[in-house]
């Protein structure tokens, strides 16, 4: 049993790292991902069109407010099922 | 073979993720306590929050907050900011982690107080002795039983 979890982890990390050669190198500026124009707006324009001078928050609550929204309802969620489980039941 | 380490320092944060990432998914399936299970699930979790986070950074850049009051227009050209949105996905998955972990433990604790033990294999074999039904369900269906392995 622990031998073949052994290999299924060996073999699911060479395919990991065989997938991961066609990824840009660490730190590395002239990526598709950071030369983007999503990123480069956000950059430039997110105090501007939000205020806030961190553009991790503007991004967060402003363009993303409704992600965060939906992300209180995983916390409100995973909240409900904790005290569902942990209640003293009476019987 | 000078080219090959050279190719794995270039890249050598997806040799770190990926080495905790399977740290943690050997802890998730070989463990047989169920708190080291969830402690693999973190780990695994934390493995993709550095990868996220390891893709965003720019090399002598700073961190995504602009200078106070409009300075930037001057100095946006200099400046090197890394890129903010892995940093928010990862913010969002963070939140997803911990609501994960604490169900996982309430449910660790409503299976210890049930059973007495953490154990995976004594657990199987306390619900099969409380509930002969169940594990003869399990054998029409060809569900793997206790001591198959």
């Amino acid at each position: 049993m622990k031998t073949l979890a052994l290999l299924v982890v060996v073999i699911t990390g060479v395919m990991l790292i065989y997938a991961g050669q066609d990824l840009p190198p660490f730190g590395d500026s002239n990526t598709d991902m950071y030369q983007h124009r999503m990123t480069q707006y956000f950059i430039e324009n997110s105090e501007s069109e939000s205020g806030v001078s961190n553009i991790v928050t503007a991004l967060l609550a402003n363009y993303r407010g409704y992600d965060t929204l939906g992300e209180t309802t995983v916390i409100f969620t995973a909240g409900m099922a904790v005290m569902l489980l942990l209640r003293r039941r009476e019987t | 073979m000078t080219g090959t380490l050279d190719i794995v320092y270039a890249e050598y944060n997806y040799w770190i993720y990926v080495t905790l990432m399977m740290i943690g998914f050997y802890a998730m399936i070989a463990k047989k306590n169920l708190i080291k299970k969830v402690i693999g699930a973190n780990i695994f979790q934390t493995a993709i929050f550095l990868f996220y986070v390891s893709l965003a950074d720019i090399t002598g850049g700073t961190a995504p907050i602009l200078p106070h009051g409009g300075e930037h227009v001057e100095h946006a050209a200099d400046v090197i900011y890394t890129n903010p949105v892995p940093h928010v996905l990862i913010l969002t998955a963070i939140v997803v982690s911990v609501s994960t972990t604490a169900v996982a433990l309430a449910l660790i604790i409503r299976i210890y107080n049930e059973y007495g033990s953490l154990d995976e294999d004594v657990i199987l074999a306390a619900r099969k002795s409380l509930q002969p039904e169940f594990s003869e369900y399990a054998r029409q269906k060809g569900v793997a039983e206790v001591g198959d392995q």
